[in-house]
């Protein structure tokens, strides 16, 4: 196999003349930071919601919780994704369909991916945080109920407190997963970081250069990650509950 | 607000394709559930065992693959898979895309499913080893005859719940331009100007089949737990 | 202040509660007891309205739990339980327990309300381990504690839960005892418990449930003395062996 190995090549200025092919891998990892990131805050807020919807005694609304879960569960991502680009702008009312159509590629891309990835993800955190909640003794809700809470005081206070806590370790896992999941939005040209890993193996000979470094870089991402999530575990620790002593 | 006309008419003849597709999701689904659990049993228990080169192979193999993007490992497949068959039998043998996808997922499932027996095995009470050992049995089979079959046993609704995240992910193969039901539901959409309703078809076959699957597996383990 | 008239509950087929029947005067302190599964701890949840029942009522100081129009969380805000596990908040320090919700439900100050919850705690014999986390502290500590955030809400009647069921022998006396004082300063009163020897020191009458009804219901000197129910002659001698 005769290979030449060039390092060199992400120095050299790109054959599009657009900076050096570092500056391209540079620039997907901030688009796949950007992106993951944003969803993720997206997902936080809709996956707790839903997430507590799951718990609380209104039928109807469990299950409306239940409905999202599950419908973001049971479709492939990639699926999805197309379904926000492709299918959505024909779904929406005229005005807003072409608004969308004639923003910058670029955006139409990243807003797609960025809904796509915070929606499914929600559904992912939504279970995490029913079962923190669920996981908590029952006489903590009756405790709060005894003092005179009302059914929201009672969450904000004494049950969602302790249930974000104990889900940190999953938590986690959904945050990098986050970061993988961002490689999706290449099908639809997002350039992410895989995308440029495929833009480098078009344009330079350096195919195993390329996807070495990015690689790299996907697993710079992950050890950056656990790094700050166990600063947070570490932060929010309950001393005497759960391994805090 | 005008309606979107949705016009279904494309699905119907597009049976016989959209049904070549599935077969390829199938095919890389099947394959990779069944070397991933071989495979990813093998890593498990080379990560619990006591050689210390063996175990910790083992477990930079599974965290390389679950750091990792599954579009970066279908691609890194399929740039590495045709110049190695090359290398060993001088040309590339039957579809070169499909054999990608097959080596890609069978390797990257193995990390997750092997993660889940790990887990399964130490979920099996440590006495289980002791007795099995005191009656004279050696480790290995020990292992192979009482202890892994009550992991399996806990673990399968787990299994099957990473089956169904398996058969969705396939639909990646559609970054190295293999057709499985997806990519051939978008061509089929594409080529007839029906893109929002066979993108819709696609999402519909997708939930029915893995939510029913997904309910089959919440009553294996409402039967199992009791 | 209690009225308890006629309360039935079933948890599907089964039925827990059977047309019970009682109540607490001011200033009275009523133990309840019975074996497990009598239905003892489902009759005081009752009373705050924690637990829902299908027949009777129970009027508490002149409102009905049984009325859906009535705002149950006002009632509660003066209806002071203590639980078998303590239930204190994890996540919180002592004074936030303490101060929590007089703050958010009473609506007073910060200040106001810290220095009652010190008060309390004081009173209870605490006073060093303000700002530890209940984690910290021991089981009898922490129920003492927990009587402590109760009283903060300076309420009208006082609702204990086999208060000291899962304290570790040699922690039942420290928690006791605050609540021997409790009783002698006139706070109505309503325990589940199996501790007879408090029961026999504080308690008025003595109600004892078996099997959802309530079997007897006496002054405190003809229960100990003779009651009439074999059941209860049984539950005695065999509790009272400890």
């Amino acid at each position: 196999m005769a290979y030449n190995w060039n390092w060199e090549i992400f120095l050299q200025p790109s054959a599009t003349g657009e900076g050096t092919y570092l500056s391209w891998l540079l620039e997907g990892l901030k688009w796949t930071v950007t992106l993951s990131l944003s969803a993720w805050v997206i997902a936080l807020i809709i996956g707790s919601i839903i997430g507590v919807l799951r718990t609380v005694p209104n039928r109807w609304l469990g299950l409306l919780a239940a409905t999202y879960v599950e419908v973001f569960r049971n479709i492939p991502l990639l699926v999805q994704l197309f379904i926000w680009y492709f299918v959505l702008p024909e779904l929406l009312p005229r005005g807003m369909g072409d608004a969308f159509k004639q923003m910058n590629p670029l955006a139409q891309q990243f807003v797609s991916a960025l809904v796509c990835l915070g929606f499914f993800t929600a559904a992912r955190v939504a279970e995490q945080v029913r079962s923190g909640i669920n996981s908590l003794p029952r006489g903590q809700k009756n405790a709060g109920l005894a003092m005179g809470f009302t059914l929201p005081q009672v969450y904000r206070h004494v049950l969602l407190p302790m249930a974000y806590r104990i889900i940190v370790p999953p938590l986690t896992s959904e945050f990098l997963n986050i970061f993988k999941n961002s490689a999706v939005a290449t099908t639809i040209g997002l350039i992410e970081l895989s995308r440029q890993a495929q833009q480098l193996v078009d344009f330079t000979a350096q195919p195993y250069e390329a996807f070495i470094a990015v690689t790299l870089l996907y697993l710079l991402i992950n050890v950056a990650l656990m790094f700050l999530m166990r600063q947070v575990e570490q932060k929010v620790r309950v001393p005497g509950f759960i391994g805090g002593k | 607000m005008t309606m979107h006309e949705y016009d279904w008419t494309s699905i119907p003849g597009a049976i016989p394709l959209l049904a070549k597709g599935m077969l390829v999701t199938l095919e890389v689904t099947l394959t990779a559930i069944a070397v991933g659990v071989v495979w990813g049993t093998l890593l498990a228990v080379a990560r619990l065992g006591r050689n210390r080169v063996l175990s910790w192979l083992a477990t930079v193999y599974v965290n390389l693959f679950r750091s990792v993007p599954l579009v970066m490992v279908i691609l890194w497949f399929y740039l590495i898979v045709p110049q190695a068959l090359k290398a060993i039998f001088g040309e590339s043998i039957g579809d070169i895309r499909l054999t990608s996808a097959l080596v890609a997922f069978a390797l990257f499932e193995a990390a997750y499913y092997s993660e889940i027996i790990r887990a399964g095995i130490q979920s099996v009470a440590k006495g289980q080893m002791a007795a099995g050992l005191a009656l004279g049995l050696t480790p290995g089979q020990t292992m192979r005859m009482i202890i892994l079959p009550q992991a399996f046993r806990n673990m399968l609704p787990l299994l099957l719940t990473q089956a169904i995240i398996l058969f969705q992910d396939t639909s990646l193969v559609y970054v190295i331009g293999l057709s499985d039901f997806f990519g051939t539901s978008y061509k089929v959409g594409d080529r007839d100007g029906r893109l929002v309703e066979l993108l819709l078809f696609a999402g519909a076959v997708y939930f029915v089949i893995c939510f029913s699957v997904s309910r089959v597996v919440k009553h294996l383990q409402a039967r199992f737990s009791s | 202040m209690i009225d308890i008239r006629n309360v039935s509950k079933w948890y599907g087929q089964f039925q827990v509660l059977a047309e019970c029947t009682t109540s607490v005067r001011e200033g009275e302190v009523v133990v309840v007891c019975g074996p497990s599964g009598s239905g003892k701890s489902t009759l005081i949840k009752c009373v705050n309205g924690l637990e829902p029942f299908q027949q009777g009522d129970i009027i508490v100081k002149g409102t009905s739990i049984g009325d859906p129009k009535t705002n149950l969380s006002r009632l509660r805000a003066h209806v002071g339980m203590v639980f078998q596990n303590f239930e204190l908040f994890p996540h919180m320090r002592i004074t936030e327990n303490l101060t929590i919700g007089q703050i958010k439900v009473l609506n007073r100050s910060k200040d106001e309300a810290l220095e009652k919850g010190l008060g309390l705690l004081d009173r209870v014999g605490l006073k060093a381990q303000a700002n530890k986390f209940p984690g910290e502290l021991s089981g009898g500590q922490q129920q003492r504690v927990a009587i402590a955030r109760a009283l903060a809400m300076d309420p009208i009647c006082m609702l204990f839960d086999e208060p000291t069921s899962a304290l570790d022998p040699e922690m039942i006396n420290e928690v006791l005892d605050v609540m021997v004082e409790l009783a002698k300063e006139g706070m109505t009163m309503m325990c589940v418990t199996h501790e007879m020897g408090f029961a026999r020191k504080v308690a008025n009458r003595v109600i004892f449930m078996d099997q959802g009804k309530i079997v007897e219901d006496a002054k405190k000197e003809d229960f100990f003395g003779t009651p009439r129910s074999e059941r209860a002659q049984q539950f005695l001698s065999k509790i009272l062996q400890h």
